[in-house]
């Protein structure tokens, strides 16, 4: 079994509160920070442990830090996003649920090394009940003099407070985030400048994840070179992988991202394999966004190296064979699902997400939702297939921000790795609706496109 | 009928702990949640009066309440039921037999997704992704969610509700 260094105290009876996770060893990593680091020490700390944004990014969280710009007299803020809204990924959730302290106390100490006395967690609208469980965790902390002012004596004054989204996937999107915190619809601006330039209300802020900021808490506890240690190469830490779809196990678990992926699901510590006997199909590995995987690229790479997973390994390869580790969001196809109708589900999807503010997404999404459906419904004409690589080819990388990419690439890894299951569809239109096509193929050879 | 649009002393009081915690002058960054309140208040709905009252109390123009409220999805501007289920359809619930919960739901109340019953009782909308891929097909009602829905489940939370109902009469 793998280390664990976030959720290992998740399940200890009555952790939710204050003095239950104070005596298994709290808030020790904001007394170490605010009494014997400087701001640029924690930083450095950061950059040494490797930790990357485990929001889907996964840019180098110290990295992000250091660009922060220090104006004199203008305040700096610390945003945490908790908008988790990726399909099949519902990590965050977990850990605000079960553990809330921990997120709060790589809050304390990540405002302080970054000076941000006023932080906001922006939680997706929808998590209704979860503002209610980091209300009370703050106000714990602040009574017990971890929050408020003057933290611990040392000076540092620091509030945290919660700001509910509304239902919309693009506020996940930093600077949409931002638009949303100050009262506006999501729309992405434009970088640069940057957030940490210029972001909420004008000012230098810096967005992370929740999942980033709780692993802020071991790596100042334990030091970041420690916490390079564990895991493989650039993948260092843990990983909370969020795994969903046809599986015996659907649930959060944590990592250490040495293990292959094989192992992930079908080992009964995590997926506990696939129920009723049923093969693996495919996989769509890091949150819908990213390509999807038949079973035979997903548990090899293209070279029939075994597949790990780690942010390398899962993206070895690059779209052409390979996926991305992205926000963790594991979402495991069995034999008798179908590629089309499940791609149409997630264009639907962003469809629905799309802001509107770029033509190529607006029109894109809603246009490759159409053609999807008539496809899944018996009614396309093979063209359709290349009418659909057209238009995701035209979105990617032609939008503001990353939504329209994210709309693109599991259209194009669909039709890359099954486009004889679209071409099916047109040929076998009424068989198609009640079977599924070409298991065995997908599960076998190795299939590289040309 | 909507009684007058105005917020108990009370909830002024919350509205004006919401607003401190925006920088000063940035009371609009209030929006957000002043809409969650005046909805929940409100009943269940954002009428062109309710969002003029939030304009009113953020000294903001009413457009700017206006398209905020028809941007984000948990915002109705239409009326709505007393209870709405929101269930799930994004991929991961797909697969799980989300369309089936649906279908299920439809044919028992009675409407297609986008409509309320005669009675004013329920709602039926789907929502994409909600974050409880895992515990799916699922959805929401009210501040909660409900995971791991069968039609036996469906049956008994329709139960739920009308007892509830009935109880609030």
């Amino acid at each position: 079994m793998g280390r664990k260094l976030l959720l290992e105290k998740a399940h200890v009876e009555g952790i939710r509160y204050f003095d239950v996770y104070r005596r298994e060893g709290g808030y020790r990593s904001v007394e170490k920070a605010l009494k014997t680091m400087t701001q640029d020490e924690i930083v450095e700390e950061v950059k040494k442990s490797g930790l990357r944004g485990r929001g889907g990014a996964g840019f180098p969280a110290g990295m992000k830090w250091g660009f922060i710009a220090k104006p004199e007299g203008v305040p700096r803020h610390l945003v945490c996003n908790a908008d988790e809204s990726e399909p099949g990924t519902f990590k965050d959730r977990y850990l605000m649920e079960f553990i809330p302290h921990l997120l709060i106390e790589g809050l304390i100490v990540a405002s302080y090394a970054l000076g941000s006395h006023d932080t906001y967690i922006y939680i997706r609208g929808e998590y209704a009940w979860i503002p209610d469980i980091l209300e009370q965790a703050i106000a714990e902390a602040k009574a017990n003099g971890f929050l408020g002012k003057n933290i611990l004596g040392t000076g540092f004054d620091c509030e945290i407070y919660v700001h509910r989204g509304a239902g919309a996937y693009i506020c996940g999107e930093e600077t949409a985030l931002i638009e949303s915190l100050e009262g506006k619809r999501g729309n992405p601006r434009i970088k640069p400048p940057f957030p940490a330039i210029k972001g909420a209300w004008g000012r230098p802020t810096v967005v992370n994840n929740v999942e980033t900021l709780a692993a802020v808490v071991p790596i100042i506890n334990e030091g970041g070179e420690e916490f390079a240690k564990i895991g493989v190469g650039k993948s260092t830490g843990t990983k909370l992988i969020s795994a969903c779809g046809n599986i015996n196990k659907p649930g959060v678990y944590e990592i250490d991202m040495t293990i292959s992926v094989e192992e992930f699901i079908y080992s009964d510590e995590y997926c506990g394999g696939i129920p009723n006997g049923k093969r693996l199909k495919a996989c769509i590995p890091g949150g819908s966004s990213v390509p999807i995987l038949p079973a035979n690229l997903l548990l090899k790479t293209a070279k029939g190296e075994t597949r790990y997973m780690n942010y390398e390994s899962l993206s070895d390869g690059g779209f052409a064979t390979g996926s991305m580790m992205g926000s963790g969001g594991f979402i495991v196809l069995d034999e008798d699902q179908c590629v089309v109708r499940n791609t149409y589900s997630l264009a639907r999807f962003y469809r629905h997400e799309s802001c509107g503010q770029c033509s190529p997404c607006r029109e894109g999404t809603g246009w490759m939702e159409k053609v999807l459906l008539r496809l899944e419904k018996g009614e396309g004409k093979i063209s359709d297939i290349d009418l659909l690589w057209d238009i995701q080819s035209k979105i990617e990388g032609n939008t503001i921000c990353p939504l329209g990419d994210a709309a693109s690439w599991p259209v194009a890894a669909a039709i890359r790795h099954f486009r004889d299951e679209f071409e099916w569809h047109v040929t076998h239109a009424a068989e198609a609706q009640t079977r599924n096509y070409g298991l065995a193929h997908y599960a076998d050879a190795i299939h590289v496109p040309v | 009928m909507i009684d007058m649009v105005q917020f108990s002393e009370d909830k002024l009081a919350k509205v004006n702990e919401i607003i401190a915690r925006y920088p000063e002058g940035k009371q609009k960054s209030a929006l957000l949640p002043l809409l969650h309140l005046a909805q929940e208040n409100f009943g269940g709905w954002l009428s062109a009066e309710t969002m003029d009252y939030v304009a009113s109390l953020l000294q903001i123009e009413p457009i700017e309440v206006y398209e905020v409220a028809t941007f984000y999805s948990m915002y109705h501007t239409k009326p709505v039921g007393k209870y709405v289920f929101e269930v799930c359809q994004t991929g991961p619930c797909m697969l799980n037999g989300s369309d089936h919960i649906i279908a299920y739901i439809s044919q028992t109340l009675g409407i297609k997704p986008g409509e309320t019953t005669a009675d004013g009782l329920f709602t039926l909308k789907t929502a994409e992704c909600l974050g409880a891929c895992g515990y799916a097909p699922m959805m929401q009602l009210g501040k909660h969610y409900r995971e791991h829905l069968t039609k036996e489940k469906v049956d008994s939370i329709i139960a739920e509700c009308r007892t509830a109902a009935a109880a609030n009469n």
